[in-house]
């Protein structure tokens, strides 16, 4: 370094200590230097510690030179390589650790019926999250109505068990397929839109079985909903609090607790949500999951490589509502009852908003905003009509922060060497 | 040369009296041309005579109003490319390349060669439900996909780049990206629009010896391709094509080797304009 150079720092370095010393020296002045005591005659009086003042403030003169020559020169290099790799291993580790947590949190004390019933809500978000992902977040394709897909789950066990006393276990995979069976059926007129339109018809498409459920009076029973489904129960064993040799407690010889039930809801439905981040994670590094992003980034590419188009989104919009039906069948099943009230856009929106705000196609990024979203919200419940000004501006602050959500890289689905960053400006959001 | 008096089965493509109507505007007036197999056919013309229009018919991105547009394969089986929509037509063995770069940007460069390779990868996961589980020959046909994108990879020279996204390359580097994953797909015909568009004079050379090799087959282990391509570039289009068909105001003026067309007269007057007649 040349030697004006070296002044000239050294100046800087000697004024910012002394701007540093001076506001020490406000602060302690009347922190340190001033100071009551009662004498002995009882009376209060002031006692001034000048000399400690003056000791302190120099400390501070000294070290904040000693930080600005010495120290300073070497952070930032050193210190944000230290701050990256540390929050690269956070990161991995961070969903096996909240996996964990997941897996122990009926059994960590402390944890009662309200903590775990606020478990499963925010685990069937999780679920429609991922589910949800695999259509806005891989395939790109804008869905306002995904709600209609969860709506149709809901139904399909609730009325399955109805009319025909078929049990949880046979209608769950009946209430995905019948879904699945609705995506398509809505996907090939409306795949042909892109963009907003085809956000604008998702939404209509919401809009009019949430119609269809109210007003088909004589099957679903309208606003009355559909009450009395029959509980799940453990590969045939009822939760009963009779505790008879027919029932979970009295087969495992257990003291009838409400709790069984309970527990049993919860892990049911993380078994559910890890299936649906199986299926995910598997399928975005197979071609058809490859052909997804890709769909993502550009349609026109994709059909100059012979891809075809309509029968990939139609794959997407399928698998999705599969997910959103297995994820219905589980709240009929959890809430006994349901109506049409509990399918309306508001649901949507808040899956979408999940979606958006873990980063669109980033698995660990859903499973965190679901839990800030659906948690934070009951979190909040004290705030009353004010949480959702704090939701709504929370929301604002991480879309400003954070554009492209919380996890903002995309992973790549297939390595030749090393694993290098792919920046999120450069992934495509989707306008197909 | 003129297509009829040639072996038919040297022919790899075969345009006859091709005609695009966009409602009152004839933006292609019944051309006629063929591209033989083993060749590199350079379609030029000034600006707004209808190359890209014809491209995108033979490429199926366009529905041509009239003619007709055969694909005659290695094996002879014949395509009638005017009936197949888009993606038919890629599977037919016509691959192609866009004169404003379309790569999936935020995915990495192999992604985008094992993208171009869907169709094989998707017959071997067995609709899915197999490679989900880890049981099919999924496996050994990804390996094989790879190995493939890795031999493009080579030809184009970017191998030192499989991992990076591909809208992190620069531009030179995505147009080879853009024509190792055209390549991919193992196309009969490679369709190239306007490839040598804004690369540097080194670039453009690689390119020709690039376009030459593909036209080969030395590129890669994979067998000889023809080549159709737009180019305004004429250095380019002179040195490396073996014929060359001019296209003006949506009609065909010249056909022929580089240096007849160079001489013709109605192309340089389309070039430069007619000298007044007196």
């Amino acid at each position: 370094m040349t030697a004006p150079g070296k002044a000239g720092r050294l100046g800087a370095a000697l004024l910012d200590a002394a701007k540093a010393m001076l506001v020490a020296f406000g602060l302690f002045v009347v922190m340190v230097g001033l100071r009551t005591d009662v004498s002995s005659s009882g009376a209060l009086l002031l006692r001034t510690r000048w000399m400690d003042v003056a000791l302190l403030c120099a400390a501070v003169f000294v070290l904040r030179l000693a930080m600005a020559l010495w120290v300073r020169p070497r952070l930032p290099a050193a210190g944000s390589a230290l701050l990256g790799t540390g929050l690269t291993r956070a990161g991995l580790l961070f969903g096996p650790a909240l996996l964990a947590v997941a897996l122990v949190l009926p059994f960590i004390p402390g944890i009662g019926r309200y903590e775990l019933d606020l478990g499963i809500l925010v685990l069937t978000y999780v679920m429609l999250g991922w589910g949800l992902n695999i259509v806005v977040g891989l395939a790109g394709l804008l869905d306002l109505g995904y709600v209609a897909f969860y709506a149709v789950g809901a139904y399909s066990y609730a009325l399955l068990a109805q009319y025909f006393g078929l049990s949880f276990w046979i209608c769950l995979p009946l209430a995905g397929i019948l879904a699945a069976f609705w995506g398509v059926l809505l996907g090939f007129p409306v795949l042909r839109l892109r963009g907003d339109y085809l956000a604008i018809v998702t939404l209509a498409f919401g809009e009019i079985i949430r119609i269809v459920l109210l007003n088909w009076v004589s099957l679903t029973g309208g606003p009355n909903g559909i009450s009395g489904i029959p509980r799940p129960t453990f590969f045939g064993l009822p939760f009963s609090m009779s505790g008879g040799p027919g029932t979970f407690a009295g087969f495992f010889g257990l003291e009838p607790s409400p709790s069984h039930r309970v527990i049993f809801l919860y892990y049911l439905i993380l078994g559910l949500a890890l299936l649906t981040n199986w299926v995910a994670i598997r399928i975005r590094r197979q071609p058809i999951g490859r052909a997804w992003e890709a769909l993502r980034e550009d349609e026109i590419a994709c059909r100059a490589l012979g891809i075809n188009i309509t029968n990939t989104k139609l794959t997407a919009f399928a698998l999705g509502a599969m997910f959103a039906g297995f994820a219905g069948a589980f709240f009929a099943t959890r809430q006994a009852f349901i109506s049409p009230e509990s399918f309306t856009f508001i649901e949507s929106a808040i899956i979408l908003a999940i979606v958006v705000l873990g980063g669109l196609g980033s698995q660990i990024g859903i499973a965190v905003a679901a839990i800030v979203m659906i948690g934070g919200f009951e979190l909040f419940r004290d705030l009353d009509e004010y949480r959702m000004l704090v939701f709504g501006a929370a929301m604002v602050v991480i879309m400003v922060a954070r554009p492209r959500g919380l996890v903002g890289s995309r992973a790549p689905s297939v390595l030749l060497g090393e694993r290098r960053r792919i920046d999120a400006s450069l992934v495509g959001e989707g306008r197909g | 040369m003129s297509g009829a008096t040639e072996e038919a089965g040297s022919e790899i493509l075969r345009v006859e009296g091709l005609t695009m109507r966009f409602g009152g505007l004839l933006a292609v007036d019944a051309v006629d041309f063929a591209v033989q197999r083993g060749s590199i056919t350079a379609l030029i013309g000034p600006n707004g005579a209808g190359k890209t229009t014809v491209f995108n018919c033979i490429t199926g991105f366009y529905r041509p109003t009239g003619g007709r547009i055969r694909l005659r394969r290695a094996d002879g089986s014949v395509a009638e490319l005017q009936r197949l929509k888009d993606h038919s037509i890629a599977r037919a063995g016509v691959a192609r390349t866009f004169q404003n770069i379309r790569l999936f940007a935020g995915m990495t460069v192999l992604e985008n060669l094992l993208i171009a390779q869907h169709l094989k990868l998707q017959k071997a996961t067995g609709f899915g439900i197999g490679a989900m589980l880890g049981l099919s020959g999924y496996k050994a046909a990804e390996a094989e996909a790879i190995a493939k994108a890795v031999d493009w990879l080579r030809a184009t020279n970017l191998l030192d780049r499989a991992d990076d996204a591909a809208g992190a390359l620069p531009y030179g580097a995505q147009r080879r990206l853009e024509i190792a994953r055209a390549m991919c797909t193992g196309p009969a015909l490679l369709c190239l629009d306007e490839p040598a568009a804004g690369l540097n004079p080194r670039e453009s050379d690689d390119l020709a010896k690039l376009l030459a090799a593909i036209r080969d087959g030395t590129a890669t282990a994979s067998a000889p391709t023809s080549v159709l391509l737009i180019e305004h570039d004429m250095g380019i289009v002179m040195r490396i094509s073996d014929q060359v068909v001019v296209l003006d105001h949506g009609r065909k003026i010249a056909e022929g080797p580089p240096a007849t067309v160079r001489s013709d007269r109605h192309v340089i007057a389309a070039y430069l304009g007619e000298e007044e007649e007196a």
